[in-house]
């Protein structure tokens, strides 16, 4: 290994940086091993690499917080003069610890989850390979690389969804029978998992092309090599192709963020067994297209600096992520599918962190909003794992996955109960209490003051939606745990089920993130302020994006909220009040009846109509890039390939020969005086030619 | 080694003979480890002369054709290799598949005769054995025959050595799928024979053209001397439409899905990955490296050829319901790659393009090997008629996701490792020329890639997962023979994808020089 000159200390470090993805990759590797011997010792062996890959991480931490940096690298493909290598930075250090240590609980959920599971190898298999995946993208210290982990975790994302392969009822996702736009809208595991895989593709295809375009220039796929010396830049400025390089690099993230218009795989994805829709489709995997922007946005920031303005990137960005967060929002008020729900939840709430990212690059503050995106994807990462994991514990023990069969629940699942409060206000950004709340308005904020032409309806976007995410999440929470036990419930307690709180493996990993998300709340203000810091010295070094110090002008706030920005607050407050009142009138204090209410005028009823059916895009996906393209394939299947190739050449010429045959055989008379005559004809046509 | 190269082309002809001994007189398995034996000795020949650079032997041959030469080259060598390796582990393979069909025939036959003559004839016990060693002495000494016809056609140093190469993997190929294909097997083989002879014919056109005009067949003199431009024209095209056949690119494609959909299974694994890519090592031989000004004319045909032929297999193999014609399709499209990869004049393009042949002969054998083994367990090979074979067939089912994987290009198999190469070649190629019909046909052949995921992944969702249909119930995994055969390859995918540097450390210093970079 050909390490940079670095200090013993550093030495162990890139040591640990390697491991912290390459362990999961051999636990992987001698699951199947084990699973051979006791299927029972699967758990604790993938529990235990996990627990190693996280403390890997955590061992890099203090490195970070001293804006230390590791880069140790080794030859990959000499032929073409590329390496291989990590890249420990504050950033990668921070996601890494964030994947590590939120798998690991989940890995422990799983434990319970996935009990009694006669396919639990297969599970752990790809759950270990998953975090390996991810480790991978979070280190790498180039694009390629980047890209193995990035296929890798869409593979591990297409083995979990379609996990229960066999196509059971309940395993299914939507209401069977339902059609919008005649395109059914009730999902296999097996179709969910290609579904996701295949829109994600999409994705991937633009990325690679991006990739290739900036390789083409910069010779090199490695982002300290790119940052090294911005040449390669200045002539892909030159001939229009900078922008449209990033752009389709951030069309990977669209497709693996689940960011418009590749954002329908996501819901889908729901089959999957709940911790891993926990892991993959919350915490992690749908967190990489976040992290590549925030992995390449310092370097266009940089590259803006020098005089190569890219800025329509940015513009790009914040737009995917605010059209995204709204329109998933939305939907998210109306399903009945409490993981689905969830699934709209995290696709809009990735587009809050896209729009921070996005304006970020906009104003003259990259580290305002840097910082907010970031901190809002760990705060979300904790939240969201939390309230996913309780939502399993609610599928494990009523055996359903509408909300309509549950309702409540509050006594029987007394923890579950007050963990999914705590993560719901993280969710809906409960003031001063939870993360949510800090890191939202950290993002409102950087909206707000990030001073370009789009920052007022981009704002009001941000509010509009924080409104209806406190909604939904009440909703959700007034659905399954107030009112009455539905009918579901009534029949499995007279069945003699007895509803209870979920197992302690269970409910402790869940527990944990819920009360960190308080916990950390209470000191919202100032891990905000630490994060911010260190990234202003990072961007800084990395990428000499130098950060002008503000002086806070003492505002009308308290002394403790000193630094906010007071409109910021403002809008956020009254956004989670009226979203909490509004979904506490319907589904808590049940003053209104929803049903009534839609149905009560006809716009009322179209819109709800409109929502949940997903504003009819998916239908609209499959009609246009399912239904047509095989249609036109079968056409040109039917009617030139069988007939004008197939028939045509091979019989043809059959044929043709046949006949030709028959010509000849039909000069065969086997009269001599046609024979002498057809002689004396020729003869005399030689002569002729001789003659002229 | 001296005559290295003789010996791994001729060893398996010389003793062909005494594996058909062997088989007739013996049986089955013993003519199995010694085919397996004979091509293990000159596949390790062939890559320990791949290891030790570019070899060259020379033989003196007639006069008026020139030397009779072997030559492992940068180009060669991953070719030569692909077709040893494929046919070593196929050898194991085909012993359970082939007595299975056998026995088929066996029974077809006796059926036949028994409503022939009205009254039952009686079978003595011995006679199923018999008719079984016969016919696998048969088929091994014709497998060996085919395997040296497409390592001699590679590694041939003259126009008339690499047709007569040419030639003689034609004929057991085309007795192998006349005597045991499926569906109508001797029409298929005589189609197969009249295409691809009907193609080979038009090469030798070409090559005639070449020879005749500078009185030499061989490379060497080829490559010195100045051929007039009209000359150099016409033979280019001649060759390309004579190697085209036997690509089997869009339009010239239509014996392909028969034939290989008719072929037994392990010969199908050869066809499919080994033979058909030949033709692409034809057009870097004698196209690219030989005849550079009609290359650089071409070029751009061959590119959106490629691109047609991509797109087109592709969509046909979505309407497919045989398994084996649905492999078959993709096959065509995965030419369209190549030639893709050939058309784009740049050193990682060709580069990627040799890539995708070396995993393209990887992921297809998987995939056969897949369906010979369902074939044999299930009996079926209609893919709307399987389901849920995941359960019944684990080992089957992992090598079949990891083949379908090296054919959809994910990393970490070999399949990404040729197609980035190659679709960087494209479009280093479209931004320096500036061209937008090459940019267009880059973003196109990207897009393909999603519709060959498409089309490989409905594949998988049909027949290894979803509700088993009752039928199934009791279907068992392949035996040894078959699913180790099938490991190797998904093992050696995925090193090929992690270290690429296997083929690409020999592969990219020719294309260089072939380029002149």
């Amino acid at each position: 290994m050909a390490t940079e000159a670095f200090g013993l200390p550093f030495e162990i470090g890139a040591a640990s940086a390697w491991l912290v993805w390459i362990l999961p990759f051999v636990a992987a590797l001698i699951i199947p091993g084990v699973g051979k011997l006791s299927k029972h010792a699967t758990g604790y062996v993938a529990v235990a690499f996990a627990l190693m890959s996280a403390l890997s991480a955590a061992s890099l931490l203090p490195m970070a917080l001293e804006a230390h940096e590791i880069h140790d690298q080794i030859m990959w493909i000499d032929a073409l003069g590329l390496k291989a290598g990590v890249l420990a930075d504050p950033l990668s250090i921070i996601m890494a610890n964030v994947v590590g240590w939120i798998s690991f609980l989940i890995m422990i959920y799983s434990t319970g989850y996935m009990k009694g599971d006669k396919d639990i190898t297969r599970f752990w298999f790809w759950m270990l390979f998953f975090i390996g995946s991810m480790q991978l993208i979070v280190l790498s210290d180039n694009l390629l690389q980047v890209f193995f982990g990035w296929e890798g975790v869409g593979l591990a994302s297409y083995a979990l969804i379609s996990f229960w392969y066999r196509d059971k009822k309940k395993d299914h996702v939507g209401v069977e029978g339902r059609t919008v736009l005649g395109m059914l809208d009730y999902y296999s595991p097996t179709h969910a998992g290609m579904k996701a895989f295949i829109m994600t593709k999409v994705g991937d295809v633009m990325m690679i092309a991006g990739m290739l375009l900036i390789f083409l220039f910069a010779g090199t796929f490695g982002f300290k090599e790119l940052m090294h010396d911005t040449d390669w830049a200045t002539s892909m400025a030159a001939q229009g192709l900078l922008v449209p390089a990033f752009v389709l690099l951030f069309g990977g993230a669209m497709g693996k963020s689940a960011q418009f218009p590749l954002n329908e795989w996501l819901l889908e994805a729901m089959t999957g067994p709940t911790a891993v829709s926990a892991l993959i489709h919350a915490a992690t995997m749908v967190k990489a297209g976040v992290f590549l922007v925030a992995r390449i946005g310092p370097l266009v920031f940089a590259l803006g600096a020098a005089g190569i303005m890219a800025d329509q990137f940015f513009e790009i960005i914040a737009w995917t992520g605010a059209i995204t967060a709204l329109l998933l929002a939305t939907q998210g008020m109306v399903n009945n599918e409490i993981k689905k729900v969830l699934a709209y939840s995290t696709g809009s709430q990735i587009g809050y962190m896209m729009m921070a990212l996005g304006v970020a690059g906009l104003s003259h503050q990259y580290v305002d909003g840097y910082t907010a995106g970031f901190y809002h994807l760990i705060s979300h990462a904790m939240f969201k794992a939390s309230l996913f994991m309780a939502a399993g514990s609610l599928l494990h023990i009523v055996g359903s996955r509408f909300m309509s069969d549950m309702g409540g629940l509050r006594k029987q699942m007394k923890k579950t109960y007050v963990f999914m409060w705590a993560a719901g206000l993280g969710l809906m950004g409960a003031p001063f209490i939870t993360t949510g709340f800090w890191s939202k308005d950290a993002i409102f904020a950087a909206v707000y003051t990030s001073g370009n032409e789009w920052a007022m309806p981009l704002y009001l976007i941000a509010v509009l939606t924080a409104v209806i995410t406190a909604f939904y999440t009440t909703r959700m929470i007034g659905l399954v745990f107030f009112g009455k036990k539905s009918k579901h419930i009534e029949k499995m307690e007279e069945e003699g089920h007895h509803i209870h709180e979920a197992p302690m493996s269970m409910w402790i990993p869940y527990g944990i993130l819920a009360v960190l998300t308080i916990g950390i709340g209470l000191i919202g203000l100032s891990a905000e302020e630490g994060l911010h810091h260190l990234f202003v010295d990072y961007l800084e070094e990395s990428f000499g994006i130098h950060t002008a110090h503000v002086t806070n002008e003492a505002s009308i706030l308290p002394e403790f909220l000193q630094g906010l920005n007071p409109v910021a607050l403002g809008s956020s407050l009254v956004a989670f009040a009226t979203g909490i009142g509004l979904g506490y009138i319907f589904y808590i204090g049940r003053w209104v009846d929803p049903v009534k209410f839609v149905n009560s005028n006809i716009v009322f009823y179209a819109i709800h109509k409109f929502f949940l059916n997903r504003w009819y895009l998916n239908a609209m996906v499959y009609w246009c890039f399912v239904v047509a393209p095989l249609w036109l394939a079968r056409g040109v299947f039917r009617y030139f390939e069988k007939t004008a190739i197939d028939y045509g050449m091979n019989a043809g010429v059959q044929k043709a020969v046949g006949w030709s045959a028959k010509v000849i055989q039909g000069t065969q008379t086997g009269v001599s005086q046609s024979y002498l005559f057809v002689f004396g004809a020729g003869l005399l046509f030689v002569v002729l030619i001789l003659l002229i | 080694m001296e005559y290295a190269l003789l010996q791994a082309v001729f060893l398996p002809l010389l003793l062909s003979p005494v594996a058909y001994i062997i088989g007739r007189k013996v049986g089955p398995t013993p003519a199995m480890w010694f085919t397996f034996a004979i091509l293990l000795y000159t596949t390790i020949l062939v890559i320990n002369a791949a290891l030790s650079g570019t070899v060259e032997e020379h033989y003196p041959w007639t006069e008026q054709f020139g030397e009779f030469g072997f030559l492992l080259d940068g180009l060669a060598s991953p070719f030569a290799i692909m077709i040893y390796v494929l046919s070593t582990i196929l050898a194991i393979y085909s012993k359970p598949y082939m007595v299975h069909k056998f026995h088929e025939q066996f029974e077809e036959e006796h059926k036949i005769n028994t409503s022939a003559s009205g009254q039952t004839s009686i079978v003595e016990s011995s006679s199923l054995a018999n008719y079984v060693n016969a016919k696998s002495g048969l088929y091994f000494a014709l497998y060996l025959v085919f395997a040296m016809g497409m390592l001699g056609t590679v590694l041939s140093t003259n126009l008339i050595e690499f047709y007569v190469f040419f030639e003689v993997m034609l004929i057991p190929g085309f007795f192998l799928v006349a005597l045991w294909g499926d569906g109508p097997r001797r029409k298929i083989g005589l189609m197969f024979l009249f295409w691809t002879h009907a193609g080979a014919v038009v090469l030798l056109l070409g090559f005639l053209m070449i020879g005749l005009t500078i009185g030499s067949f061989d490379f060497a003199d080829i490559n010195e001397s100045e051929i007039p431009s009209d000359i150099v024209m016409l033979s280019a095209v001649a060759i390309s439409i004579g190697l085209g056949v036997k690509l089997a690119v869009f339009m010239f494609h239509i014996w392909l899905p028969y034939v290989h959909g008719s072929a037994p299974t392990p010969i199908s694994a050869l066809l499919s990955p080994a033979m058909i890519g030949i033709g692409a090592y034809g057009i870097f031989r004698l196209i690219v490296e030989f005849l550079p000004a009609a290359y650089a004319d071409l070029a751009i045909w061959f590119h959106i050829w490629g691109l047609v032929t991509m797109i087109y297999g592709g969509a046909m193999a979505l309407m497919q319901d045989d398994l084996k014609r649905m492999l078959a399709y993709s096959s065509i499209s995965q030419m369209g790659y190549i030639l893709f990869g050939i058309g784009s004049i740049s050193v990682l393009g060709l580069a990627g393009a040799e890539m995708m042949y070396v995993t393209h002969a990887i992921g297809k054998g998987i995939l056969f090997m897949m369906a010979g083994i369902i074939i044999v367990k299930v009996g079926t090979r209609s893919i709307s008629k399987l389901g849920g074979l995941a359960g019944k067939m684990p080992i089957t089912a992992v090598c079949a996701v990891i083949g379908a994987l090296t054919i959809m290009g994910v990393p970490p198999t070999s399949g990404f490792m040729g197609e980035w190469i190659l679709f960087f070649g494209a479009l280093e190629t479209a931004i320096e020329e500036g061209s937008t019909l090459r940019a267009v046909t880059f973003g196109l052949g990207l897009i393909a890639t999603a519709l060959t995921m498409s089309y490989m992944l409905w594949m998988l969702k049909r027949v290894f997962f979803g509700k088993t249909p009752e039928h199934l119930e009791h279907v068992k995994e392949g035996s040894w023979h078959m699913t180790v055969p099938m490991m190797v390859l998904a093992g050696f995918s995925i090193v090929v994808g992690i270290y690429p540097d296997i083929f690409l450390k020999t592969i990219i210093p020719y294309m260089n020089g072939v380029l002149g970079v």
